[in-house]
C-alpha cells in the first residue's frame, strides 16, 4: 500500500499473555472508512470482542488510538482515544484525552496500540521508536498516577517521555478507573483504566524522535492557516473566556443560565457557585494569574483551556494540578460543597488514584442524598457523615472508594447505577445514569439538546458524543434555523430543532474524535465549515470568512479524497457502527431514555423552574432521530439497508446472523431479540 | 538588530512553534528536528521555550574547527552553519549552553536556528507572544514601561487618587 500522509503507518499489537509485540500495517480501506482514533477503535472492538466478553477478563481488548491529524500542526492536534468493553456499563466504552502522549506515540512510529490478554505479573510498556518492550512494573503497582509518571520520566527520557498510567483505584477494581496522561489529562469515563488494570498493565511510557509527513504540504499549510484564523476569529474564542478561566468558566455560566446540577441533580442553581467558579480559582489558586495570558495547552492548541493551580495554605496546602469544569462540578455543586480548596483537593486525589472524577463525584453525591433521605443509614456509611456540603466527608469518601475501604468503598467503587441496585430500597430513583453511565455537569431538563444527546449517546449519559453547546450561546436565530431547521435549536428549554442539532454534532464529533482533534474547535467554538459562512450572512464579517474545513484538512494530510459530504457520512458510519456494537451488547430503544428524575421531577428553582424532560417529547424525538440514522423506530436496531449504504456490509451481515438487524424489505420481518440489560 | 526572545511565563506549552519550525524548514512534523523546543515540566505546570539566542560571543563559533563552517549573517545577526563545510563533529552542539544545536546523523552535519532569514515561523504561530522577535530597545522599553506603570499605580493609590485593587 502506498504510504498515506498524516498516519505513522502501523499499529502495535501487544499480547500480554504471551508477552509478544507485533507491528501491523494500517490498511487504506480502514483509513478511508473509519479514519482513525475512535472510528478505528470501534471497528477493532466490533471485530475482536464478542458480545458475551467479560470486560475484566483477558479476552477484552483495550485500544489506544490516535488519528491522522494527531501530532501535526493545526488547531488542537493532541487527542488520543481509548476504547474497550466497559466494566462500568457493560456496553461499548471509550474515552478521549488531550495532552501530548498521542503525538509522542506517532513520533515513535505508531498510530495506535491494541492490547490483548493479561500479563502474569504487573508490567509497563516502554516504547522508544523501534524499541518496544514489556518491563516489570512491580515497583510501580500500587503507586498513584503522579508518582508512577514521575518515576517513569526519571527512569527514561525525562520530560521527553510521555506517560499514560493507571492508579490504585483501577487496581482495586473501582469500575470507573481512568487512564491519566502526562499527569493531568484523563481518559476518565467508562472505566478504561480498570480494563488496563485487569490486564496487569500499569503504564505506557513513550518517547518518539521520528517525523510525520503529509501528502500535500503546500495545501496543508493553506488549510491549516485558514483553520487557525477561523479559530482566532470565532466569536466564542474572541471573548477569551476559555483563555482567561479555562473550562471552569462554564460553572458560572451554567449557574446563571440555570442548568448547573446541584445536590445530585435536585436543583439547577447553586447558591455557592461564586465560591467554586473560574474566577475564584484564578484569584485563589492560579499559578498563572492575570494578566499573563497563559493557561496550558495540549499539542498545537491556541485555546489553552487547562488551568493550573496550587493551594498554598490551609489543610489542603500542597494540592496542585490542572482543574476542569466537569471535575469541579462533580465535587462542588453536585455534592453541595462550596469550599474550593476541598473540591480541588478531592478532584486531584481522584486523578492521583486514577478514577473518573465525574463518576466519583456523582457517586458521592448520590450517597449524600440517599443518606439525607434515610435510605442509607449512618451504619451503612460506616459512620461517615455524608451529607450535602460536608467537604471533609467527601474527601474521606474519595480515599475510601479508591481503596475500596468499608461499605462506602465497596459500594462506591461500583458507580451510581450498580451501587443503587445493590442498595435497593428505592435508591434507583436517585441516580442520574443512562446505560450505566452517570450524567455530567449539565441538567438535561434545561438543556434539551444535551439531554437528548445523553439519551442516545453510545457510551451512556455523556456530553462528548454530541456536545451541542450551540443551545447555550447566542447565535442569530437565523443561523439555527438554517442549520437545524428551527430557530429554537439555539435556545435552552426548547425541544424544536434539537434532534437535528444532536445529529449534526454527533456526526461531527465522531469525525474529529477519529481525526485526533478537539471538540472545542467545532462544538464550543463554531469555527467549522459551514457555520462561519452561515453566520456571515447575519453578522457582517470584517474581512474574508475563514473556517475549519475538516474535509480539506484530512485530504491534504492523508492524500485520501474526502468531500464534506463524504466526511459527514464517515461520521454517520462511525455512529452507526457504535450502535451496532451496542446492539450486540443488548442496547435497544428502551435504553435510549433518561432517568426518572429528569422525566418526572420538575426543576424546583431558578430560571427554568417547573421544567422536566417530557417523556412524550423524548419519544417523538427518538422517532425522528432513528429516521435520520436509519435505525428502526420500534427497536432502535439499525436497518440492514442503511448499514450497507454506509459501507458496513460486514457489520450488517454479523447483525443479521445474530438476528439483530432490522430490515425494510416487506414480508421479511426482523426478529429483534429483546435487550439483555 | 532584532532578536528572538522567550517568555516562559507566557508559554502555554502547546509546541506549535516546534511543529511550525520542522514543517516550514524540513517539510515534516518532528519536534526532534525543531530548532526551538518547549520543555514541559508537567508536574509543576510550567512550560519553557528553549532555543538559540544568537549569542554575541557565540561559543559554537569559537569552538568550530572547520574554518568555513560557521559565520554570522550580516542581515539578521543569526549564527549560521554552512552545511557544506560542516564536518559533523558536533563540537558546537556539545558546547552550546542551551542545547540549541541539532545534528542530522543521516546527512552528517549540524544545523541550527537561522531566524528563518529574518521572518521566524515559530513567532507567527505563538499566540501568547511567548516567543517574540524584537529589537532590544523595544524589549527594554516594554519592561521599563511595565515597571513604571506599576510604580505609578502604587503612588496614585498612596495618594488615594485611585481605588486599590487587583489591577
Amino acid at each position: 500500500m502506498p504510504k498515506l500522509g498524516g498516519y505513522a503507518g502501523q499499529l502495535l499489537h501487544v499480547d500480554l499473555t504471551n508477552g509478544l509485540v507485533k507491528k501491523l500495517p494500517l490498511s487504506k480501506e480502514a483509513c478511508e472508512l473509519f479514519i482513525g482514533g475512535r472510528g478505528r477503535d470501534a471497528k477493532t472492538l466490533f471485530d475482536q470482542v464478542p458480545p458475551e466478553t467479560d470486560p475484566l477478563s483477558p479476552s477484552n481488548v483495550l485500544c489506544l488510538s490516535t488519528g491522522p491529524i494527531t501530532g501535526l500542526l493545526g488547531p488542537t492536534t493532541g487527542r488520543v482515544n481509548v476504547a474497550a468493553k466497559s466494566p462500568l456499563t457493560g456496553i461499548y466504552g471509550n474515552s478521549n484525552a488531550g495532552a501530548h502522549w498521542g503525538a509522542e506515540l506517532k513520533y515513535a512510529g505508531y498510530d495506535g496500540i491494541i492490547v490483548t490478554g493479561k500479563a502474569s505479573k504487573p508490567v509497563y510498556l516502554y516504547i522508544e521508536d523501534d524499541l518496544v518492550e514489556l518491563r516489570d512494573a512491580s515497583h510501580l503497582w500500587g503507586k498513584g498516577t503522579y508518582e508512577a509518571t514521575r518515576i517513569l520520566q526519571r527512569d527514561h527520557r525525562g520530560y521527553d517521555t510521555r506517560v499514560a498510567a493507571i492508579g490504585p483505584a483501577a487496581e482495586n477494581g473501582v469500575l470507573y478507573g481512568s487512564l491519566i496522561f502526562d499527569y493531568w489529562d484523563a481518559a476518565g469515563r467508562a472505566g478504561m483504566g480498570t480494563v488496563m488494570a485487569s490486564k496487569n498493565l500499569k503504564a505506557i511510557a513513550v518517547t518518539g524522535t521520528g517525523s510525520l509527513s503529509v501528502a500535500d504540504p503546500k495545501r496543508y499549510a493553506e488549510v491549516v492557516r485558514d483553520a487557525w484564523q477561523a479559530v482566532l476569529e470565532d466569536p466564542g474564542f474572541q471573548t477569551q473566556e476559555h483563555a482567561a478561566l479555562g473550562t471552569l468558566v462554564v460553572l458560572g455560566l451554567g449557574n446563571a443560565q440555570g442548568w448547573l446540577p446541584t445536590r445530585n441533580f435536585r436543583e439547577t442553581v447553586f447558591e455557592l457557585a461564586d465560591e467554586v467558579s473560574g474566577e475564584a480559582f484564578r484569584d485563589r489558586f492560579s499559578t498563572r494569574p492575570a494578566p499573563i495570558p497563559a493557561g496550558r495547552a495540549c499539542l498545537s492548541c491556541p485555546n489553552r483551556c487547562k488551568r493550573f493551580g496550587r493551594v498554598t495554605s490551609g489543610k489542603y496546602a500542597g494540592t496542585k494540578g490542572s482543574i476542569e469544569f466537569e471535575g469541579a462540578a462533580a465535587f462542588g455543586p453536585k455534592c453541595g460543597v462550596g469550599d474550593l480548596a476541598a473540591v480541588f483537593h478531592a478532584y486531584m486525589l481522584s486523578n492521583d488514584y486514577g478514577m473518573d472524577c465525574i463518576s466519583c463525584g456523582n457517586t458521592i453525591a448520590l450517597f449524600m442524598e440517599l443518606h439525607e433521605e434515610g435510605i442509607l443509614s449512618h451504619e451503612d456509611m460506616d459512620g461517615l457523615d455524608l451529607h450535602f456540603g460536608s467537604a471533609d466527608a467527601m474527601v474521606e469518601a474519595v480515599h475510601r472508594i479508591a481503596k475500596r475501604q468499608g461499605k462506602v468503598g465497596e459500594l462506591g467503587g461500583l458507580g451510581e447505577e450498580l451501587a443503587a441496585k445493590r442498595i435497593g430500597r428505592g435508591a434507583e430513583n436517585y441516580v442520574s445514569t443512562v446505560k450505566g453511565m452517570g450524567t455530567i455537569g449539565t441538567d438535561p431538563r434545561v438543556a434539551k439538546g444535551f439531554g437528548f444527546g445523553f439519551a442516545v449517546a453510545s457510551r451512556g449519559s455523556d456530553h462528548l458524543r454530541a456536545h451541542p453547546v450551540f443551545e447555550m450561546i447566542r447565535y442569530p436565530p437565523g443561523v439555527a434555523e438554517e442549520l437545524f431547521g428551527a430557530k429554537e435549536a439555539g435556545e435552552l428549554g426548547k425541544y424544536e430543532g434539537k434532534v437535528r442539532l444532536v445529529f449534526f454534532h454527533e456526526n461531527m464529533a465522531a469525525v474529529t474524535d477519529s481525526m485526533g482533534t478537539c471538540r472545542f474547535m467545532h462544538a464550543s467554538f463554531y469555527a467549522e465549515y459551514p457555520i462561519p459562512e452561515v453566520l456571515a450572512k447575519y453578522v457582517k464579517p470584517r474581512g474574508p470568512v475563514h473556517s475549519i474545513k475538516y474535509h480539506e484538512w484530512l485530504s491534504a494530510a492523508t492524500g485520501l479524497n474526502f468531500t464534506y459530504e463524504a466526511l459527514m457520512k464517515a461520521g454517520q458510519r462511525i455512529v452507526s457502527l457504535e450502535r451496532a456494537l451496542n446492539v450486540r451488547f443488548g442496547v435497544r430503544r428502551e435504553h435510549d431514555t433518561l432517568p426518572k428524575r429528569f422525566l418526572k421531577q420538575p426543576v424546583p428553582t431558578g430560571p427554568f423552574k417547573g421544567e422536566v424532560f417530557s417523556e412524550e417529547m423524548l419519544n417523538k424525538m427518538l422517532d425522528e432521530y432513528y429516521d435520520l440514522r436509519g435505525w428502526e423506530r420500534e427497536t432502535g436496531l439499525p436497518y440492514e439497508e442503511s448499514l450497507i449504504e454506509l459501507g458496513l456490509a460486514d457489520v450488517a451481515d454479523d447483525l443479521k446472523r445474530r438476528g439483530l438487524a432490522a430490515t425494510r424489505i416487506k414480508g421479511e420481518e426482523a426478529s429483534p431479540r429483546k435487550g439483555r440489560r | 538588530m532584532r532578536k528572538l526572545v522567550f517568555h516562559p511565563e507566557r508559554c502555554t506549552g502547546c509546541r506549535a512553534c516546534e511543529l511550525a519550525c520542522s514543517f516550514f524548514n524540513d517539510g515534516v512534523f518532528s519536534p526532534t528536528r525543531s530548532r526551538i523546543r518547549v520543555v514541559r515540566i508537567d508536574e509543576e505546570g510550567v512550560d519553557v521555550p528553549v532555543g538559540c539566542l544568537q549569542c554575541d560571543s557565540a561559543p559554537c563559533m569559537l569552538v568550530c574547527p572547520s574554518p568555513l563552517a560557521m559565520y554570522r549573517d550580516e542581515g539578521t545577526g543569526a549564527v549560521m552553519i554552512n552545511v557544506d563545510a560542516c564536518i559533523g563533529c558536533r563540537s558546537c552542539m556539545l558546547i552550546c549552553p542551551f542545547g540549541a544545536i541539532n545534528h542530522d546523523p543521516e546527512k552528517g552535519f549540524c544545523y541550527k536556528c537561522d531566524l528563518c532569514g529574518g521572518d521566524p515561523e515559530c513567532v507567527k504561530w505563538c499566540f501568547t507572544k511567548a516567543i517574540e522577535y524584537v529589537e532590544d530597545e523595544d524589549l527594554r522599553r516594554a519592561k521599563r514601561s511595565e515597571v513604571a506603570e506599576g510604580a505609578a499605580k502604587v503612588m496614585l493609590e498612596a495618594a488615594r487618587l485611585v481605588k486599590p485593587g487587583r489591577g
